[in-house]
């Protein structure tokens, strides 16, 4: 039965070329914006090494100081986190970083601009960086306020050229570091590990940041299973309550544990006070309902005036007995078949967009591939289309009368 | 003729009922990317009030000793550093003139304020800049003065100078030139002894705002040091120049970050930050009016085909295809004119309901005319070969039908 519908389905592709082209054109377009939305996704919240464990991490990255007069929203200082932060429930490891700021150098005369990001020893023990040269720095290093650096292989490249970088000296904003790793290059829309050179925090200028509780860093917690995530972020809440301030104008201060997925889900909402990441993944999947729709009506509108071309059969096999049923399955499958080629008409074209996209100014160190998730989005998303596209028509053809039908003349 | 072709599109209600969703929803589409793209024209061709050419800028980054400890004892130092800096930096033969300033143009960074104003709230945005910002940044005055240095010596007032917009708003047609600017919660009082033209800080794209500066001078002064220097060099002077400035201001400095760049380059990537969101959705709906464009073609055509009988009685009764052609174009006229003007009352609720108020009516109606025109001429484009088709239908093919 269903290789029958598969013959008759290619068969009414080949029949009228142009219908096809525009079906084909509406379809294949469709998903490749909704496949690369989906592979920037899956790029910027799925599990990409350096963040192999990011099912199990959180990070504190936002607190909010208030007093009588004044409110102020922004990252945690380093006082806040290494002085209350430590040894949550559930907790296995526990870093701090700041969050990463661009740095100049000269390199013989001519100006780079680098993201450095501070962070402890811990950081390299979280998270899973691939070196191809060295180690990286420890928690003696920090502690001894050494003035090592990690860089990645693009900071290599614009420094020393194709050589080897272990053990020479690389100069960031007038100071001094020597180069101890190599790691690959970490795209930026990673925000938690990206940064061109990391360096220990202890090497900073100044010393104030030791005891700042508002200011610049991010704390990234390891939880031992992500059925912590609730006790972490309501010991962090109640821990709060018993922070010292040492600033004038406040009296209180708030932090939030979060995963990626929440911290996007905060930023990108409207007072930007608490993030629900199953509110944003609604949103996003209600904007990508919206996107469909157009392209949904005007495949009905095809599919529509394409049956109508094809009344005599459809009065033929209902003067033989076919049930409506039998009609709608079959329109719906030669939907669907459709649909299938251009998805994959789509996925072959989501490949040239997505190396478009990489080698843009858009991100740096972009690094966007197919991968077999975002194959199964595909996929799942044409099997959608098609039956969102082919349902309607399909119930409408049913509905034809056989000797109308077989006159040709429909409404 | 009208009202017939009107019962003809009627009479085919179901299958134009499609058509207009799908020409409704297109124009909606249409009209949101027209109207950004119509918002940002209409803001390019407003001046900038300032100019970036050979302006660089250093950013700086007081890394201070601690929090706690008497923060007006660090400010006085502070601000002693600023003014020490401020002269090395005007001492390079490379530099024309150079000032201190808050917030400078392009970058990240906004101050806003506000205050009540007879008995309605005013929002603006604010900025402090020392004797020379006005010159450096090349800033048009279109009435009054900028700061001088005698401003600094403790008058009984704080001088502002504000943008025309917020002289506007504050004192519709009075002359703005000496008026009080007075913060309920405030002691001393502002007053305006200048009028800029304007100063756009987020460059061409960005919208009219309200706008005040007052005077720093880098000395003892409530709310704050301005933590940036900008600076005109001569013409020719490249970027080798950013080393040696920013190892002098390291050497005075040492614990302080110090940051060189042209402004210009930090037009480049806000303008180009600007400009990819717009890019990216005129892309996709460029596609989707191709798309939409591609199906109604196919849609009609099918239609014409279907109605061979009907279109071949016209003829055989004495139609020309002029006529048979008219016909045809003017149904779909008729169709999306009603899908239009559905598309219409959805978005003139923007404009008549005031919910978003910064931009003017005038972004609203020219957007409307185009993309009510590109929607029309689209329609029109796809009718044309169908039209063409009818008029190649045979009378006596019509009749041999049955």
């Amino acid at each position: 039965m269903l290789k029958n519908y598969v013959k008759i389905a290619f068969k009414v592709l080949l029949r009228r070329k142009f219908f096809t082209f525009i079906s084909l054109f509406a379809i294949s377009f469709t998903l490749v914006v909704l496949m690369v939305a989906a592979a920037l996704l899956d790029h910027m919240f799925a599990t990409f090494p350096p963040e192999t464990r990011n099912d199990r991490t959180i990070t504190i990255p936002y607190v909010r100081a208030s007093g009588e007069h004044f409110e102020s929203t922004g990252n945690p200082g380093y006082g806040l986190l290494d002085g209350y932060c430590r040894n949550l429930p559930g907790a296995e490891k526990f870093s701090i970083f700041c969050s990463h700021a661009p740095v100049t150098s000269y390199v013989n005369g001519q100006k780079t601009v680098s993201y450095l990001k501070r962070t402890d020893g811990v950081f390299w023990e979280i998270l899973d960086f691939q070196f191809l040269e060295g180690a990286p720095y420890t928690n003696e290093n920090e502690k001894n306020a050494d003035f090592v650096a990690v860089i990645n292989q693009a900071t290599r490249q614009k420094f020393f050229g194709s050589g080897e970088a272990i053990g020479k000296n690389i100069e960031l904003a007038g100071e001094r570091f020597r180069v101890v790793g190599v790691v690959k290059n970490v795209p930026d829309y990673r925000q938690i590990p990206f940064a061109d050179v990391w360096v220990p925090i202890s090497t900073s200028k100044s010393k104030v940041y030791r005891t700042a509780l508002r200011g610049g860093f991010v704390g990234l917690v390891l939880a031992h299973s992500p059925a912590d995530f609730p006790a972490i972020k309501a010991e962090l809440v109640s821990r709060m309550k018993h922070v010292q301030m040492n600033e004038t104008g406040f009296n209180k201060v708030e932090a939030m544990a979060e995963t990626v997925l929440e911290t996007t889900a905060r930023e990108v909402s409207p007072r930007r006070r608490e993030g629900n990441a199953f509110e944003l993944l609604a949103a996003g999947l209600v904007m990508a309902l919206l996107f469909m729709l157009l392209p949904t009506i005007n495949l009905i509108n095809i599919n529509v005036s394409r049956i109508l071309e094809r009344s005599s059969e459809i009065g033929v096999r209902k003067a033989f007995g076919a049930s409506s049923w039998s009609l709608v399955g079959q329109f719906v499958v030669e939907n669907i078949i459709l649909t299938l080629v251009g998805g994959t008409l789509a996925v072959a074209l989501t490949y040239p967009a997505l190396a478009f996209i990489g080698q843009s100014r858009l991100f740096l160190y972009a690094d966007l591939h197919m991968n077999w998730r975002i194959f199964c989005y595909g996929f799942g998303l044409a099997l959608f289309f098609g039956l969102l596209s082919g349902v309607f028509p399909a119930w409408k053809m049913s509905r034809l009368h056989p000797v109308q039908a077989l006159k040709g003349g429909v409404r | 003729m009208m009202r017939h072709i009107w019962k003809l599109v009627w009479n085919r209600k179901r299958a134009n009922a499609l058509i207009v969703i799908e020409i409704l929803a297109s124009f909606l589409v249409l009209y949101a990317v027209t109207l950004v793209g119509v918002y940002f024209a209409h803001n390019y061709r407003q001046p900038l009030g300032f100019s970036y050419d050979r302006v660089w800028l250093v950013e700086i980054d007081w890394q201070r000793e601690s929090i706690e400890l008497q923060p007006e004892l660090e400010e006085e130092k502070e601000a002693a550093m600023m003014r020490q800096l401020l002269t090395a930096v005007k001492e390079f033969p490379e530099v024309e003139s150079a000032a201190a300033m808050s917030v400078v143009p392009y970058s990240n960074s906004t101050y806003s304020s506000g205050f009540t104003w007879k008995g309605r709230q005013v929002e603006f945005m604010f900025n402090r800049g020392t004797t020379d910002t006005a010159q450096v940044l090349d800033m048009h005055l279109t009435a009054g003065r900028w700061f001088t240095e005698a401003d600094a010596a403790g008058s009984s007032f704080r001088p502002v100078v504000i943008n025309r917009r917020l002289a506007r708003e504050l004192f519709g047609t009075e002359n703005p030139l000496g008026q009080v600017v007075k913060e309920e919660q405030d002691k001393v009082e502002r007053r305006v002894i200048g009028v800029l033209e304007d100063f756009r800080k987020d460059g061409e794209f960005s919208g009219l705002q309200s706008y005040m500066f007052e005077h720093a001078t880098l000395g003892k002064s409530k709310g704050g040091q301005p933590n940036n220097f900008v600076l005109r060099v001569r013409p020719g002077v490249t970027a080798a120049f950013e080393e040696k400035l920013t190892g002098k201001l390291r050497s005075m400095a040492p614990t302080w970050g110090f940051e060189v760049k042209p402004i210009e380059q930090m037009r480049e990537s806000t303008l180009l930050w600007q400009l990819i969101p717009l890019t990216i959705f005129g892309v996709i709906v460029g596609f989707l009016l191709i798309m939409v464009s591609l199906g109604l073609l196919g849609v009609l055509w099918q239609n014409v085909t279907q109605r061979t009988k009907e279109i071949g009685l016209r003829r055989a009764l004495g139609a020309t295809a002029g006529e048979v052609y008219a016909q045809i174009v003017s149904e779909l006229l008729v169709v999306s004119t009603f899908g239009l003007s559905l598309g219409i009352l959805a978005v003139i609720q923007f404009p008549l309901l005031k919910v978003v108020d910064f931009i003017s009516p005038t972004v609203y109606f020219t957007s409307l005319v185009i993309s009510l025109g590109i929607v029309y001429g689209l329609t029109v484009l796809c009718g044309l070969y169908p039209g063409w088709l009818a008029t190649r239908v045979q009378p006596s093919e019509a009749l041999h039908y049955e």
